[in-house]
Formats: C-alpha cells, sequence, structure tokens
C-alpha cells in the first residue's frame, strides 16, 4: 500500500507556517507534545504516547554464552520494527531506509552510551551471560519516531526485572518469579533522544516534528542526552548544512527537554511500583480510560448455563443414529507426548500395497488394449506391465524393495 | 583497552603525535581508468579508495528517477581483510548500510545535483585497511574522485574525527584512541562557508565540552582541505603536463 | 459424565479508534491479555494479489517477541477465514483490506481476543458485514469441567483448548480451532457454552457502538 502523497499547496502551506513560526496543531517551535507512560502487568513492557505517535516497547532475557571478544560482559539487542499498522507506507519484511536509521540509532544511544552495566550481566565468566532483547513495535505513526522509541526503551528497560540466579560451581539455578522476587537491571543514566527538524536550509528549527512536518523538513538532528546534561550521541541526517552555533544551541534545548522527560519516566515508574506494592490493579487494563465515548468496560460476568446439558444432549441424540463406523482401536497414552494405538498387531503394510494394485488394475483395464506397456525406461520407477490374461498385475524388477507377493487381507481382532 | 593512556603527561599520544596534529595524508587521483573519477587516499594507517561513475541515466528502479536534480547512489565496503579480524559481511550489515546512507546524504548536500535532472551518480567507497577514521577517509576519498570525474561542487567536503581525553580534545583518532571507550565525533565541513554537512558522535561527553571538540575537529578539517588542494592541484598539473603538447 | 459448570467470562473492555493512522483500530482488554486491532481498506492492492470480484484480505499478526513463526501464520490463517465469511468484500473488488493484530500482553484465550478485537476495529473501519463475529475459549480441565475464558494458567492445567467463532445472526460456529483430546459430547457442550456466552459480547458490541454514537444519535 502506498502512502498518500503530500500535495504542493499542503506542502507551502506547511513551509509558510514554519516561516511565520506558527505549528499546525497550535505549539510553539520548542514544545512537545504530551507524552503518556503505561506499564504492563508483566515486566519490562510498555506503552508510549507521544502526540499521536504510539510505540510499544518489550524487554526480556536469555541464558547465552557471551560473546567471544568480550567473555565477562552480557549481550545487549536491539530490535525496532515499523509495524504495518503505524502507517500504510510501512510493508512487512521491507528493510527500507528508515528502519536502518532508526535501528542504528536506537543502538548507537542506548549501547554506545553504556548506559547499561553489562558486567553485572554475567552469570559464568565465558560460559553464560544474561542476553537482554528489547523489541521495539512501533505502533502508529505521527512523526518523531525516534524519541518516542528512546523513551519506551529506557523505560522499558528501568521497569524490567530478571530473574535472579544461584551459582553452585558449576551449576546455575534459575529462580522463578514466585520462588524470589526478580530484580531490577542495574542502569547508570537514562539516554533520551531529541530530534530537532531544519526548514528552509536550516533557517529555521522545530523540536518534535509530527508527521506532516517530517514530510516538508530539509533535515533532521538528532542529539540523545542524559539528565546530568552529558550528550550521549549526536547524529545529523538529510543533508542539511548545519552551523557549529546551531548545533550548540539545539544541544542547550535539549538539555532542558531531556530534564522534564526523565522525570515524566521517573514519575511513572514509582507510579507502577506504588500501585504493585499497594496491591492495586496496574497493567494495561486498568489504564484504559474509562469516561471517554469510544471506550467501554464490562466487569466479570458468569455465563448463563441453564440449558447447556439439555442442548448438548439433544444435539448428540439427534446425530446418534451412525451407520456402522468401522472401530478404530482408540489411542492409549502411556506416559504425556506419546501415543500408542493398538498392541501386539501384525504389520499390515502390504494391506495398501494390494488396495493400489487393484485400483491401478481397474483403471489400466479401462485404458490398456492387452499390449505391454512399459511406462517409463528408468529403473527406479515400478513399471506395471499388463498381460491380457493374467487378472493379476505382475511387478517388475524395479529399484524399489516392495513385496511381490501381497499377503493376504486380514481381520483385525477388534 | 583501559590502562592505555591516550595522551601522555608531555602530550604526546599513542602514536608520538600531540593533541592537534592529523596524520599523514597522501591521496592519488585517476588511479581507475575506466571510471569516470577515482580517488586512493591513506590517512595514517587507514587506506580508503573510492569510484564515481555518472552522471549517467538511472539504472535499476525508473521510479528513483527525480524530475529536478539526480540522484546519488552510494556503497560503502569494507574489504574481508581491512580488520585485524577477518570481516565475514563486508556490506549489507546494518553498519554499512547506515555508513551508506550517510555518505548518501553528505554529498547530496555538497554536489550540485541541479545541474544534471533525471540522472545518477554511483559513488562506491572501499575501504582496504581500517585504522581510525573509517567515514572520514570515505569522504575525502569520494571527493577527490567526484574533483577527478569532473562533478560541480559547491566546495571540497574534508571529514576528521575529533576526540576528547582529559579536558583536551584529539584530532584524527586512530583505532586504538576511538575503541578506548572515549568520545569520538565525526565531522564533515565545506571550510569556505564552514557549514556542516555531516556531525555523529557516540559515547557521553558532558555539554559544556561539546564547543571545544567541534571546534578542533573544524579546525582538523580546514588543515585537511588545504592537503586535499595541493593534491588536486598538484595532479592537475601532472595530467596537463602529459596532455600538452 | 458428570460436568458441573460454573464458567465465567473475565471481566473485558474496549476502546475504537485507538489510532490516528489505520482506517479502523480497536484494542480489546480480556482479563490481563490485550490486543491491538488496525484495519486499512479498501485500499489498493498490488496486481498480483488482486482478485477480479472481491477484496482481497490479509492478515498479519505481530508477535512482541521475535519474528513471526508458523504460529502466528496458523492463527493468521482462523482469523482471515473467519473474516472473509462475514466480510462483504464482493462490494469492493480489485481492493485490499489489511488486518493487523498486535498482540500486547498474553495472558490466556489470546485467539478469541484476536477474533474480538478483528471485528471491533471492522466495526470501526466501517466495513460491510453480513454478521458479526466472536471468538470464545473454552478449556477442560482434568476433572471434567468447563471453563470459559481462561487464563494462562488454566490452559495450562487443562486437557483440552478449544477456540470457536460464533456469529451474530444465528449462533452459528464459524470457526474451531482446538488442542487435545476431548469427546464428542464435550465438544457439543462447549459450543453450546461458547453460544451462551457470545450472547454477553455481542451486547457488548451493540452497548459500545450504541455509546460511541449516543452523542450524534
Amino acid at each position: 500500500m502506498k502512502d498518500t502523497p503530500l500535495s504542493n499547496c499542503e506542502r507551502q502551506f506547511l513551509l509558510k507556517a514554519v516561516e511565520e513560526k506558527k505549528r499546525v496543531d497550535g505549539r510553539q517551535t520548542y514544545d512537545y507534545r504530551n507524552i503518556k507512560i503505561t506499564f504492563g502487568t508483566e515486566y519490562g513492557c510498555c506503552i508510549v504516547d507521544l502526540g499521536k505517535t504510539r510505540i510499544l516497547a518489550q524487554v526480556s532475557c536469555e541464558l547465552v554464552p557471551p560473546k567471544d571478544s568480550r567473555p565477562t560482559e552480557g549481550i545487549l539487542f536491539f530490535n525496532l520494527e515499523l509495524s504495518p499498522m503505524a502507517s500504510p507506507a510501512f510493508e512487512l519484511g521491507r528493510q527500507s531506509e528508515l528502519l536502518v536509521k532508526l535501528n542504528r540509532q536506537l543502538e548507537r544511544c542506548l549501547r554506545n552510551s553504556k548506559c547499561i552495566d553489562t558486567e553485572s550481566l554475567c552469570v559464568i565468566s565465558g560460559e553464560k551471560v544474561w542476553q537482554i532483547r528489547v523489541d521495539v513495535h512501533v505502533l502508529n505513526h505521527d512523526g518523531n519516531l525516534m524519541d518516542a522509541a528512546s523513551i519506551a526503551a529506557i523505560a522499558a528497560l528501568s521497569h524490567f526485572r530478571r530473574p535472579e540466579v544461584a551459582i553452585q560451581g558449576r551449576d546455575i539455578t534459575v529462580f522463578t518469579p514466585e520462588e524470589r522476587d526478580p530484580i531490577p537491571l542495574s542502569i547508570y543514566h537514562m539516554p533520551i533522544c531529541v530530534s530537532f527538524a531544519f526548514f528552509q536550509q536550516g533557517t529555521y528549527l522545530l523540536v518534535d516534528p509530527c508527521e506532516r512536518e517530517e514530510r516538508v523538513m530539509d533535515g533532521l538532528l538528532v542529539i540523545a542526552m542524559n539528565k546530568h546534561r552529558e550528550i550521549c550521541s549526536i547524529q545529523s541526517s538529510g543533508g542539511i548544512m548545519l552551523l557549529k552555533e546551531q548545533v550548540l544551541r539545539c544541544s542547550k534545548i535539549a538539555s532542558v527537554k531531556v530534564s522534564e522527560i526523565t522525570e515524566l519516566i521517573n514519575k511513572a515508574l514509582d507510579n507502577d511500583k506504588r500501585a504493585r506494592k499497594e496491591g492495586g490493579k496496574f497493567g494495561f487494563a486498568e489504564s484504559m480510560p474509562k469516561e471517554r465515548i469510544t471506550a467501554l468496560k464490562k466487569d466479570e460476568a458468569p455465563v448463563e448455563m441453564t440449558d447447556v446439558q439439555d442442548t448438548a444432549n439433544e444435539i448428540i441424540s439427534r446425530t446418534e443414529a451412525q451407520p456402522d463406523i468401522v472401530k478404530v482401536p482408540s489411542p492409549v497414552v502411556p506416559a504425556p507426548g506419546t501415543g500408542q494405538v493398538g498392541e501386539g498387531l501384525l504389520n499390515t503394510w502390504g494391506l495398501e500395497e494390494e488396495e493400489d494394485e487393484e485400483e491401478e488394475q481397474h483403471e489400466k483395464e479401462e485404458m490398456s488394449t492387452g499390449e505391454v506397456m512399459v511406462l517409463s525406461d528408468s529403473e527406479e520407477d515400478d513399471v506395471v506391465i499388463l498381460n491380457p490374461d493374467a487378472n493379476k498385475p505382475k511387478r517388475l524388477e524395479g529399484g524399489s524393495k516392495k513385496g511381490v507377493e501381497a499377503p493376504k487381507k486380514q481381520k483385525t481382532s477388534h | 583497552m583501559a590502562g592505555v593512556e591516550l595522551l601522555s603527561d608531555q602530550g604526546y599520544r599513542l602514536d608520538g603525535r600531540k593533541a592537534s596534529e592529523l596524520r599523514k595524508v597522501q591521496a592519488r587521483m585517476g588511479v581507475f581508468a575506466q571510471a569516470d573519477g577515482s580517488a586512493y587516499i591513506e590517512q595514517g594507517n587507514t587506506k580508503a579508495l573510492a569510484v564515481v561513475y555518472g552522471p549517467h541515466e538511472v539504472r535499476g528502479s525508473r521510479s528513483r528517477t527525480m524530475h529536478d536534480r539526480a540522484v546519488i547512489n552510494c556503497q560503502y565496503s569494507m574489504a574481508t581483510f581491512s580488520t585485524a579480524e577477518r570481516k565475514r559481511r563486508p556490506h549489507g550489515d546494518r553498519k554499512s548500510s547506515e555508513m551508506s546512507l550517510h555518505l548518501k546524504q553528505t554529498f547530496e548536500a555538497a554536489v550540485l545535483t541541479q545541474l544534471y535532472p533525471r540522472s545518477q551518480i554511483d559513488i562506491y567507497v572501499k575501504i582496504l585497511q581500517s585504522d581510525g577514521g573509517n567515514y572520514s577517509a570515505c569522504v575525502n576519498a569520494a571527493t577527490l574522485a567526484l574533483v577527478d570525474a569532473g562533478i560541480p561542487m559547491r566546495d571540497y567536503v574534508c571529514a576528521c574525527t575529533a576526540g576528547f581525553v582529559e579536558d583536551t580534545p584529539l584530532a584524527d583518532l586512530c583505532h586504538a584512541e576511538e575503541s578506548g571507550g572515549g568520545t569520538t565525533l565525526a565531522l564533515a565541513l565545506l571550510p569556505r562557508s564552514r557549514h556542516i554537512a555531516l556531525v555523529q558522535m557516540d559515547a557521553r561527553l558532558h555539554q559544556d565540552h561539546l564547543d571545544m571538540l567541534m571546534e578542533a575537529a573544524a579546525e582538523a578539517c580546514r588543515g585537511l582541505s588545504k592537503v586535499l588542494d595541493g593534491v588536486v592541484r598538484q595532479h592537475l598539473q601532472e595530467v596537463s603536463v602529459l596532455t600538452r603538447d | 459424565m458428570e460436568v458441573e459448570l460454573c464458567p465465567i467470562l473475565r471481566s473485558f473492555g474496549s476502546e475504537q479508534n485507538v489510532l490516528s493512522r489505520p482506517d479502523g483500530s480497536a484494542s480489546f482488554v480480556q482479563g490481563d491479555t490485550s490486543v491491538l486491532a488496525g484495519v486499512y481498506g479498501p485500499a489498493e492492492v498490488k496486481v498480483s494479489k488482486e482478485i477480479y470480484d472481491r477484496a482481497t484480505l490479509e492478515v498479519v499478526i505481530q508477535p512482541k517477541v521475535g519474528l513471526p513463526s508458523v504460529r502466528e501464520r496458523a492463527r493468521e490463517q482462523c482469523i482471515r477465514e473467519t473474516c472473509e465469511a462475514a466480510l462483504l468484500s464482493t462490494l469492493h473488488p480489485r481492493s485490499s483490506l489489511t488486518l493487523i493484530l498486535q498482540v500486547v500482553h498474553d495472558d490466556g484465550s489470546l485467539l478469541a481476543c484476536y477474533l474480538n478485537a478483528a471485528c471491533m476495529a471492522l466495526i470501526d473501519a466501517g466495513l460491510p458485514m453480513s454478521s458479526l463475529f466472536c471468538g470464545i475459549t473454552c478449556a477442560i480441565n482434568t476433572e471434567g469441567q468447563i471453563i470459559t475464558d481462561p487464563s494462562v494458567q488454566q490452559e495450562k492445567e487443562s486437557r483440552a483448548l478449544l477456540t470457536f467463532a460464533i456469529d451474530s445472526v444465528e449462533r452459528k460456529v464459524m470457526m474451531s480451532s482446538t488442542k487435545g483430546s476431548f469427546s464428542v459430547k464435550e465438544l457439543q457442550q462447549c459450543i453450546a457454552v461458547s453460544q451462551k456466552a457470545s450472547e454477553e459480547i455481542f451486547q457488548f458490541y451493540r452497548d459500545s457502538v450504541k455509546r460511541r454514537y449516543s452523542k450524534i444519535m
């Protein structure tokens, strides 16, 4: 499916609005859209709404052997996917430029900045380490995927708890969440990306472009920072010409925004922690807004069961009259995962051969004129030669080892 | 790499350079006869080869044709023998794709693509030996190759890396300094107008040091542009001597 | 076999028009299981996939972690066949309808949740359908009790798991997907239970649509 192309008048309108320092949704040039962060019931699952852009992040962990070059460090793996739900232009399985760019930027922002202590993920040096996998799914594309993805990833990583392990010599015991409380990852700092869109060869810039603004922009500058005013990564894209002063100005704006967003994430994490501790309800089900008219929630309801038994019996009795069914021995389950039909029966595989032969005989008698037909020269095939006076077709010696004399049919003793 | 001193007390780096010294740059243009433009550059131990074909008709999907400008197609790859460990996937992996995208974006800004509507310019870059500053070597080699091919550009595109150790910015990092865990900033600059075509930085750096770091990288780029200019003029002299009657 | 019947449906809820880009979208929550569905269509279709007299329906299921496997493909097949039976696809020939389902959290009866979310998303997109459909999962535990809408724990302890898609007009079974062994009688009982339970869900569909357009009507 293709995305609707942008008309020239819409493009001119947006550019003119940017020149007059106005935005289509009424924001100021340096304003972010509303950010909403919700966590799920299981640890490490988080949905971030940046305006209308929606992104889901899920963190999972696994014990794997470490990389040869770094035997004492755990592995971080990031995977961002553009779901076809997010935009009609995203197709499944297509490696587009945008996907590569977002993936690389996410990796650089989170892995190269060393925000997670990978040494603490080591269980047995050189043999088993934790591999933390972050899957980010883009659910709705309304601009600025990079920022939302980085917020979702770092919030999910902060929310995640990995199972506790006990090491005794070479044995590793992994405890389930019920046995021992899982432990959180050790996160040094939270790098968050801030995107700046440039227009008219770098004269105007906007923070947090929405999808329409992204389509008309000249280029994008992404700065990842944490709240300690440390820059974790800078990346310019789109072929714009920047001046050094512009980059410095953007970094100053970014530091202000990042501290606001970090506070938001921490607040959301605290709320979730509190809800879990107090035993209140948490998760996505709870965070569904009830006051909207597009949402409706219904409580637990018992199902009316009064005539079920009767209806069932009635249906069965209607279909009970069956012609004699071939009795097949019922399967026996000697152990979970195995099945067995019958016990100590004779091998009746030859049976099928004879049936096939008889069918073939019927077919070929209709076709043949009594001559010998060699169907193929290949030695591998079983070639059937029909003799006009024999009832049973003889089989030529072929490559296969089927029995020449088919055993007679035997009645099963059940 | 922990424990290796990137900057000694006397101000000398691992390979004996001072903090703001660039590595030795040697370049040749016109190394391939059949390509429209080609160049080879050595920056210290990093060796890069760039080849330019074009402008020619858009090959492959016709839908990529732009009615008012040329399409720039870049491919970045590393030779399997370029790094200490043999590289199993020279191109097609994410890092190479990202580098190709960055190169494309850099040159789309620098080349006057409006002069060649409905055409395509191909730039292929290969790293023969990697010792830090891969991206910068590629950009410099590609600039020389474009000049060799006679494609009009706004200015030379010079790229250089810079790092930051103990409040001192280092210019033109080698591999040991890049992987030492410190900051790395790669900058592609158009020297005369001071416009930045691409800026890329990894690892943590405090915001206050950004200015110093960028200034060091820009200074290194300007130095590099003088060297490239010298190479181009020398090549032109040689060629004109040969073609003179 | 005497069957004691006390099944309940977990609390469920849904929100329509959740996403701005798809033509229709809905999120459906059953207990803790949560699914997000988005529909695009009728839209342009690739020439290789077009059908001359009806719309081409494509269903995509995205798992949360990792790449889609055969299990997702099998479920896509079940859902696609249910939707094709319900949709009036001959009204949009040479078009494509794409239904994308994303699991947000899986706590049992996932296939049923997919079906319910799909139906709500199709309603939200305004696609013409001959009937609505809903999904119910029944589990038969080791004692022979029938549990509707099981959670992951109940699913693990059950000996059979049956999912049915029931249509709204005549309460017929549109699709069934089962796992485990059970007798014919148990099957019929489960179908009857599902039909009863589907009434709740259809009433919920009606209520949510009525609520949504309450300001207009």
